[in-house]
């Protein structure tokens, strides 16, 4: 569990980070998405107490990171970008640094890291030298680094940064994995990532939260779909899915008579007639049909053009 | 801590810095001694000239242990993993200073080839030899609490090294102003109290005087205060 509450970041008179508020639950990959300089790995610094926020607080896994950094810095596993390891060591004697400084010893320090290097497919590399190995060999000692002591949170700054293909998706394969049982962010500039891993998705732009949901309504509204808010006064369910053209249809809250319903259609000039059309015929009355977050779009955009980098 | 301790010191051996600045203050301690001071043409048993130079060669060869033991790790990122793992600032600068006394330790064994292989010669005070090793690891305290500071506060290995090469070198001619002016007791007994070099001196006379161990010990804990702080103050920035 991460809870961050009104964070905010400066370095000298450089504003990374205004006002973030967010929490990230266990069971799901939560991905930070957005463009180059966005202020993802602020958030990730500040997240693993690394830099102090300026304002604002950050609890992880139920400790404060400013006021008892030490016990933070024990249930978090940290994968910083570019995955920064010693280049002189082996990968062996890396881990096993790694390992007593996280407090195991003996059998079980040996069983530790048997263990992760299996999970991170490095058996047959222990004995060489870090800067022997691949670029995507490197990546996943900095992953098992980070979950060499089975921590509660998982914080990892571009895990799949700078990959082939094969080894992302065995990279996101891992990940996906822990996300099951721990709680896990990591933050990114593609959007298929987080497509293919993540369950929640956050996107921030010029250091601030613009958007978060699941990653398919997300992805819906990325993919230029209209996406409209409607809230219906109506005593039978309605059911959304009928609405002409429709792609999406979640149902936000029922209360008594009112329901609040997020609904995508593919974009098209006042495509919100759509909706508007089969809520009269099917005798339901709209009082609220009102377009999602149009700022997101210039994001979206930002995203979506970018720099191109794993598409 | 003993993981820091442990990791620093197969750092060390395996890059050539080790066995480099090793074999550099071995071959050049023993050339000034035996080749430059004369020492058998000289006729006297003591090896004042030895333990004499140490101060100098110290001004190259602390900054070449101590300088990449923060600024790598800040340049290559790793200070981020370092740094998120559950240590305090204080148990990861100790370590680090622990791990580079030891190689210094190390390397300083390494010489008693001399004071033995002279032993034959003449009567050696056995007692003053062992006063100078406890003065060199006193002063290399001193110098690597120095080192560790200021690799703390730079961006990269040949910047540490310049730094403190200079900082070493200031603090141990410093004493050289009131040997050659002709100062007030009061002004050069100031002077000479900063003096790494000064307070050396008593311990190659073969004088344990509790000042001068003092000296070295509040200079290395400065040193190390100052450095954990910097860190600390680094996450606030």
């Amino acid at each position: 569990m991460i809870d961050v509450a009104h964070v905010h970041k400066s370095y000298g008179d450089i504003r990374a980070v205004r006002d973030v508020s967010f929490t990230v639950s266990p069971g799901a990959v939560t991905g930070l998405l957005g463009p180059n300089g966005a202020g993802k790995t602020t958030i990730m610094k500040v997240l693993t107490g690394y830099h102090f926020p300026s304002e604002g607080s950050v609890t992880v896994a139920g400790v404060d990171v400013v006021s008892d950094p030490l016990e933070a810095k024990r249930r978090i596993g940290y994968l910083p970008e570019n995955a920064p390891l010693y280049p002189e060591l082996t990968v062996g004697e890396y881990l096993d640094f790694i390992a007593e400084a996280r407090g195991f010893a003996g059998a079980r320090k040996r069983a530790r890291i048997a263990e992760t290097l299996e999970r991170t497919g490095l058996s047959g590399e222990v004995s060489r030298r870090i800067d022997e190995i691949s670029k995507g060999y490197r990546q996943r000692v900095g992953l098992a680094q980070a979950i060499i002591h089975e921590p509660d949170v998982l914080i990892l700054d571009e895990p799949t940064a700078g990959l082939d293909p094969n080894q992302i998706v065995e990279i996101r394969s891992v990940i996906a994995e822990l996300g099951r049982a721990k709680t896990v962010i990591l933050s990114t500039h593609i959007m298929q990532e987080v497509e293919a891993v993540c369950g929640r998705v956050l996107i921030m732009n010029r250091g601030a939260i613009v958007a978060e949901g699941s990653t398919d309504d997300i992805a819906a509204r990325l993919k230029g779909d209209d996406v409209y808010r409607v809230v219906l006064r109506t005593r039978s369910a309605p059911a959304a899915e009928t609405i002409p053209g429709v792609r999406r249809a979640d149902t936000i809250s029922i209360e008594g008579d009112l329901t609040e319903l997020r609904v995508a259609l593919p974009r098209a000039p006042h495509s919100s007639e759509a909706i508007f059309d089969w809520s009269v015929a099917r005798g339901h009355k709209v009082l609220l049909l009102e377009r999602d977050r149009a700022n997101l779009e210039r994001v979206f955009r930002e995203l979506t053009s970018g720099d191109g980098e794993g598409r | 801590m003993g993981a820091i301790i442990k990791k620093e010191l197969r750092s060390y051996y395996s890059s050539p810095v080790a066995y480099i600045a090793t074999i550099f203050f071995l071959v050049f301690s023993s050339t000034w001694f035996f080749y430059l001071q004369r020492f058998f043409a000289q006729g006297i048993a003591s090896l004042r000239g030895y333990f004499g130079v140490m101060p100098l060669i110290y001004v190259i060869l602390v900054p070449a242990i101590t300088m990449r033991i923060w600024a790598e790790e800040r340049k290559m990122g790793t200070a981020e993993v370092l740094r998120t793992l559950p240590y305090t600032e204080v148990q990861l600068v100790v370590g680090k200073y622990v791990a580079a006394m030891i190689l210094l330790t190390a390397t300083i064994v390494l010489t008693v080839i001399v004071p033995i292989s002279v032993a034959p010669f003449g009567d050696f005070d056995h007692g003053k030899t062992a006063a100078n090793y406890i003065g060199l690891l006193l002063l290399g305290s001193a110098a690597v609490g120095i080192g560790v500071f200021v690799s703390v506060l730079s961006r990269n290995q040949i910047s540490a090294f310049i730094l403190t090469a200079l900082i070493l070198l200031f603090f141990t001619l410093v004493s050289q102003i009131p040997a050659s002016l002709d100062l007030s007791p009061r002004a050069a007994a100031i002077i000479n109290y900063f003096s790494l070099d000064h307070h050396f001196q008593g311990f190659v006379t073969g004088v344990l005087d509790s000042r001068d161990v003092l000296f070295y010990l509040l200079v290395t804990a400065l040193g190390l205060y100052g450095a954990s702080r910097s860190l600390l103050f680094r996450k606030w920035r």
